[in-house]
């Protein structure tokens, strides 16, 4: 089967001859198409689907899946972990976070009054993630994060630590 | 009509591309014909405006830009580490090669190199994601041609792979997995493990993939001297990557400027013949054993050590540029980084493979009948991302 | 009028159109077009469930259990959507090409015999009938691609019935091959027959399938038409002209809803006319397997006893996949559906089995295996191949499958008539020996 023209040489002619014997039963049986057909026809056992059906099954989700960022706060006290270092805003590419906080005159250290991040342009790079000192920002492995208006998606500090609620569909 | 002749007045200039001299008045059986920016085969938003006799095609040309999103002004604006993640939605199908490419310029910038574990895992990642994008090449190309079902089988191997970046870094598509100066993730536990059972689940499967095209009468009449490209052409063109390599020339990055840890493995470099779109097939076929083949050698080995280097908190690099390119699965994928000695590139300039090795579809496509312009365009393996940045 | 009614029941052996009886002839045409039509839908689920399967994916899942509501669901979507008639064009032929098209493609389904007597009609020209209309089957494409006033599907239209066209001739000579095969029937005095019920008797007395007659030349001529017909309705992978990837989007671009569908329904109409050629005259029509073979009543009982198994197999799969959907109160009206669905399916098995039932319908479901096979076979084709590039499917058409064509049937006539060409080369030989002897004495 030579093309060397633009591909609209026939396969019929001189060369067809000249092919040898095998390669002729071999085109005439048809079984490079039967070799195809053989293939596909093994992927029909039921066994070999590979659908997934949402929403009754869930994804199967790492535990390093920069997700939706959450901020977290200490189990036993129930405080913030952050500590305004605003390294997580000077981290973004977008600079989409704003830490506001503001000096306790006690402790001379900064206190975390409201944190807005930004979820609509986030790219969900982890910078952020891995700027912060503490363990407060991580990005968890919520991804059902579709709202219905733009606003819900920027985040005020109590959904931030309120963490994913995900809906759950029992089987 | 009237869109074509305002926008398309290079088609009636007097000379063409390649010097031949143009009618400056459409013939009275040519026809121009738009294969819009929304089209099933383009593979993004590509505009390509065809100048056909009857089906025969006389000439071609591409109008990009839909996808223009100005990444190069927007890494004149972002620190070296704040770009990284942008870098990865250019040729979003392979998105750990562009930020190899992105970290190793870096890295030359600062005169740094990675740790050899670091060096190590940057390779097995990258090879698997070669592998990765050949797969959806070689699904969405077979399905331009007709066979719907390639496309199914090679996404399913591919999510095996997805799976493991997932693990490895949190993200499936935009990985961002690599740091300048080396890797940020350490690898998880069970990760060569994983990986060498990837390895053994998918080389029946491109087994597969192979059994249900290369012999396929259908599929060879398809490809088989369908866009051919020859090798000065190429090279005339910069063209490079898989079609360089399956126009007979035997250039590969990998082996000619060796980067990362490769001149430490051993792999082919698969050469094609004619330059057609067979060839190419071929050679991305046998490119996938071979990245296999790199990675078993990568996986059993993998050195101790750290995986960052000592590079500062804040890259402010000395005043001076760099061009350094890696072999994206695409072609070559080149990092023009110019410094002004702050915190912000002055200058970053992308040398993206799709773009350059689109310029070759004029000439692949001439004479060529109607139903072979989706076979060119994807035979050339373009990803609109990265055309248009 | 209950003289009408038994009048044809009590005919053995003949049609309705053979026993002159307009009423169960119009019960028949009833019976065959609403059966096909409901086939059809059938059909599209399959498509879409097996094509799903071969693709590793599922399919339809949740418009019905398993998606089997989801024809219903697009049929409505479509008689829904708003009638787009594009501006110029031909409002007459833009309305009157779907129509042909289905009209040609029902009207061939009157011969096709689904048992001895269970055919609309049969005429003594039965096959070039069908092929006939077929051939008319082509101008509504053409006036589909000319009324839209648009050159995409003007030259898609005319790339689909010069497609179609080349391979009608394909499929003719290998259908005068199985024609000729007909003749070889001891008894008929070396007539043949082109009465669609007599190329099956003719099968039924030489006792062999004419696939496999004269092996491998039945085989070959079986294969050839198995490739036109494929051609012949604009399936994979001879569907350039209405693929989705390609540039020249086809003949049915412009027409939107009801139309577009009238389209769907006249393919899937004749892609079961080609498949009942085939199954005619080269698998036995109605006729069960082996029947040279595996002969005897015994064996007769058990091949007619096939087609009820298999339903019961259905009704089985049902049952068992309705019990294994989860048991989540949404999903309660499906499997609910389901499980009656299975019940009535079983139901359907059991009233099979009896023999009164059996004895007079297993001969149209052994038709309809036979065209179920077909189909499968079609559906199995769009998953695996590639498309033909326009030139090369013509050439295919011309170069290959034509001079293929013409040798079986050249051959087939040699084989078959071998003791004639025997007795008549030696009856030559001799005169030519005597006439030399003549010469030299």
């Amino acid at each position: 089967m030579v093309g060397t023209g633009c591909g609209r040489d026939s396969n019929v002619g001189p060369g067809a001859i000249r092919m040898t014997l095998p390669k002729l039963a071999r085109k005439f049986l048809l079984l490079d198409l039967l070799k195809g057909l053989s293939v596909t026809f093994k992927y029909q056992h039921p066994k070999e689907i590979y659908t997934e059906q949402y929403p009754l099954e869930r994804p199967w989700i790492a535990e390093r899946y920069r997700g939706l960022p959450r901020l977290n706060v200490n189990p036993e006290t129930g405080e913030t972990l952050c500590i305004a270092c605003d390294l997580c805003a000077k981290a973004c590419p977008e600079q989409l976070i704003v830490v506001q906080s503001e000096r306790d005159p006690v402790t001379k250290r900064k206190v975390l009054t409201n944190y807005t991040y930004d979820v609509s342009r986030c790219m969900f790079c982890g910078l952020c993630e891995e700027a912060c000192s503490t363990d407060a920002l991580e990005l968890s492995q919520d991804y059902e994060i579709a709202q219905f208006e733009r606003e819900g998606l920027i985040l005020d500090r109590k959904r931030l630590e309120s963490g994913p609620e995900t809906k759950v569909y029992e089987r | 009509m009237r869109d074509e002749t305002t926008l398309t007045n290079h088609l009636m200039d007097d000379t063409d591309d390649w010097g031949e001299k143009r009618r400056t008045v459409l013939d009275a059986d040519e026809l121009i014909l738009n294969m819009g920016p929304q089209h099933p085969s383009t593979h993004g938003v590509l505009r390509v405006i065809l100048k056909l006799d009857g089906e025969k095609i006389l000439g071609t040309e591409c109008v990009i830009g839909y996808l223009h999103r100005g990444v190069e002004k927007i890494g004149e604006h972002r620190t070296y580490t704040q770009f990284a993640p942008y870098v990865d939605r250019m040729d979003y199908v392979a998105a750990v090669s562009n930020g190899l490419g992105y970290c190793e310029a870096v890295e030359k910038l600062l005169n740094v190199e990675a740790p050899p574990r670091a060096q190590y895992i940057r390779v097995i990642m990258a090879e698997l994601q070669r592998i990765a994008s050949h797969q959806v090449w070689l699904g969405t190309h077979a399905l331009d041609i007709g066979a719907m079902t390639p496309l199914f089988y090679t996404f399913r191997d591919r999510e095996e792979i997805l799976k493991i970046f997932e693990k490895y870094c949190g993200a499936r598509l935009t990985t961002h997995m690599f740091r300048i100066g080396g890797c940020q993730y350490e690898t998880y536990d069970g990760f060569e493990k994983e990986v060498k059972r990837f390895c053994d689940f998918v080389e029946p499967k491109i087994g597969e993939y192979e059994a249900l095209l290369t012999t396929n009468r259908i599929w060879v009449e398809r490809t088989k001297g369908i866009g051919i490209l020859n090798g000065d052409d190429c090279k005339a063109l910069g063209v490079t990557g898989p079609v360089l390599r399956a126009a007979g020339v035997k250039w590969d990055l990998r082996r000619a400027q060796p980067y990362e840890a490769y001149s430490k493995f051993e792999f082919d470099i698969p050469v094609g013949e004619h330059g057609d779109t067979y060839d190419r097939y071929l050679v991305r076929m046998k490119e996938m054993y071979q990245s296999l083949r790199i990675i078993r050698q990568a996986i059993d080995n993998i050195p101790e050590g750290p995986i960052m280097a000592k590079v500062p908190k804040i890259i402010k690099p000395a005043v001076g540029e760099v061009y350094h390119s890696i072999e994206a699965p695409k072609g070559e994928l080149g990092y023009f980084i110019a410094s002004d000695g702050s915190t912000q590139p002055y200058r970053m300039r992308i040398r993206p493979p799709s773009f350059v090795n689109l310029q070759g579809l004029d000439k692949m496509v001439r004479g060529m009948l109607m139903a072979d312009v989706v076979a060119v365009i994807g035979t050339l393996d373009i990803v609109l991302g990265e055309v248009d940045r | 009028m209950l003289d009408q009614l038994t009048s044809y029941l009590h005919t053995q052996g003949l049609t309705p159109g053979a026993a002159n009886s307009q009423l169960w002839a119009l019960i028949y045409i009833l019976v065959v077009f609403g059966g096909v039509s409901g086939f059809v839908m059938v059909i599209n689920w399959g498509e879409r469930k097996m094509l799903a399967h071969f693709q590793i994916r599922l399919g339809p899942m949740r418009v019905g259990p398993h998606g089997l509501l989801q024809p219903i669901a697009d049929a409505l979507k479509l008689f829904t959507k708003e009638d787009v008639i594009p501006e110029g064009a031909d409002k007459g032929i833009f309305w009157a090409a779907p129509v042909w098209v289905v009209l040609t493609g029902f009207t061939t389904l009157l011969v096709v015999p689904f048992g001895l007597s269970h055919a609309v009609t049969d005429m003594n020209i039965g096959i070039l009938y069908m092929l006939g209309i077929s051939s008319l089957g082509v101008l509504g494409i053409i006036m589909a691609g000319w009324a839209s006033n648009s050159h995409f599907p003007l030259l898609g239209s005319l790339r689909a019935s010069a497609q179609m066209v080349s391979y009608e001739v394909a499929m003719g000579l290998a259908i005068v091959s199985a024609i000729l095969m007909t003749s070889f029937t001891e008894g008929w005095n070396g007539t043949g027959t082109l009465s669609m019920i007599q190329i099956v008797e003719a099968q039924r007395i030489q006792g062999i399938w004419f696939a496999f007659k004269f092996f491998p030349l039945g085989f070959i001529a079986f294969v050839i038409f198995a490739i036109a017909m494929v051609a012949e309705t604009n399936r994979s992978p001879f569907d350039l002209p209405e693929a989705e990837s390609e540039l020249v989007a086809g003949f049915h671009t412009e027409y939107s809803g009801l139309r577009w569908s009238l389209f769907m329904l006249a393919e899937y109409a004749g892609m079961v006319a080609v498949s009942s050629i085939a199954t005619t005259l080269w698998l036995g029509g109605w006729m069960r397997p082996f029947p040279n073979l595996l002969s005897g009543p015994s064996w007769d009982l058990a091949f007619s006893l096939v087609p009820a198994l298999l339903v019961l197999f259905l009704a089985g799969v049902t049952i068992r996949q309705a019990l294994k959907m989860p048991t989540h109160p949404a999903l309660r009206a499906n499997k609910i559906g389901m499980l009656i669905l299975g019940l009535i399916i079983a139901g359907v098995a059991f009233i099979l089995f009896l023999p009164p039932v059996f004895h007079r319908t297993t001969d149209i479901l052994w038709f309809c295996l036979k065209i179920g096979f077909f189909m499968y076979l079609y559906i199995w084709y769009r998953a695996t191949f590639p498309r033909y590039r326009f030139d090369q499917l013509m050439r295919v058409g011309w170069k290959v499958l034509l001079p293929l064509a013409l040798g079986v049937l050249i051959v087939t006539g040699i084989v078959g008539l071998r003791a004639e060409i025997w007795a008549w080369s030696v009856q030559v030989a001799a005169a030519i020996a005597t006439w030399a002897r003549g010469l030299f004495a």
